[in-house]
């Protein structure tokens, strides 16, 4: 059974980016592509990252809160405010360092690639993700290093995008 | 306590106790969604405490308000 999560991931998350795919679409149909276009695309991986980041929190959240069910009343605030100290994912990116940094405190250690080798690549396109999430959210006017994507298109996106949902999968199994 | 839009007894900004613990007042500084055991509804807190603020998430039956004043 997935977990609410994913739930909210494949469904509500997943909702909202579609309409901001199709709103690029649409900016990129136009040839050439208005100025606002590149604005959007931005806009549109910040969001990707964001909303990823938003699914592995929330998980996150979940399996927190299902552990210290198991507790008597008395222990839950403690295993509570341990469990929301100092987490990665609350003001960092959804880079793998981080994911595996938060869940590695349920005592697992956690290999995505193990669980579905497909996830190689996949984490190599969430730091392209990341990467970009990073050059937009700053307007950094440097290029990329090599190995990533020297330039962004909506292509790039939905890729990344579709690698996050696999990962999403993957770590929802895990769980 | 009546339940607010979106399902919630709590919104940001409440004062509230959490129940068995040591803890004093704590803040509701974010609502997390229904994402505890059974669709529970989660709070994130944040308690008062030196050095710097703790934060802590519980689910709603966790919590009772703290009356204003």
């Amino acid at each position: 059974m997935p977990s609410a999560s994913l739930v909210d991931w494949q469904t509500v998350r997943q909702g909202k980016l579609d309409a901001v795919d199709a709103h690029c679409a649409a900016l990129f149909a136009v040839v050439p592509p208005p100025t606002l276009a590149e604005e959007a695309l931005q806009g549109y991986v910040m969001l990707v990252s964001g909303h990823f980041q938003g699914f592995c929190r929330t998980l996150y959240t979940e399996c927190a809160q299902v552990f210290a069910a198991a507790l008597p009343a008395a222990l839950k605030p403690t295993v509570q405010t341990q469990f929301s100290a100092g987490l990665m994912l609350n003001t960092g990116n959804p880079v793998v360092k981080n994911i595996r940094e938060d869940f590695d405190r349920f005592g697992l250690s956690l290999d995505l690639v193990a669980a579905d080798p497909a996830n190689a690549g996949r984490i190599t396109h969430l730091g392209h993700l990341n990467h970009w999430r990073n050059h937009s959210a700053h307007q950094k006017a440097t290029p990329p290093p090599i190995g990533v994507p020297q330039v962004m298109v909506p292509a790039d996106v939905r890729d990344w995008r579709a690698s996050c949902d696999g990962i999403a999968g993957s770590l929802d199994g895990i769980m | 306590m009546a339940e607010q839009e979106g399902g919630t007894k709590f919104q940001v900004g409440n004062r509230v106790k959490i129940l068995n613990s040591a803890f004093g007042t704590a803040e509701v500084v974010e609502l997390r969604g229904p994402f505890g055991p059974q669709g529970a509804q989660v709070y994130r807190l944040r308690v008062r405490k030196k050095p710097r603020p703790a934060y802590i998430e519980v689910l709603e039956e966790q919590m009772e308000l703290v009356p204003e004043g």
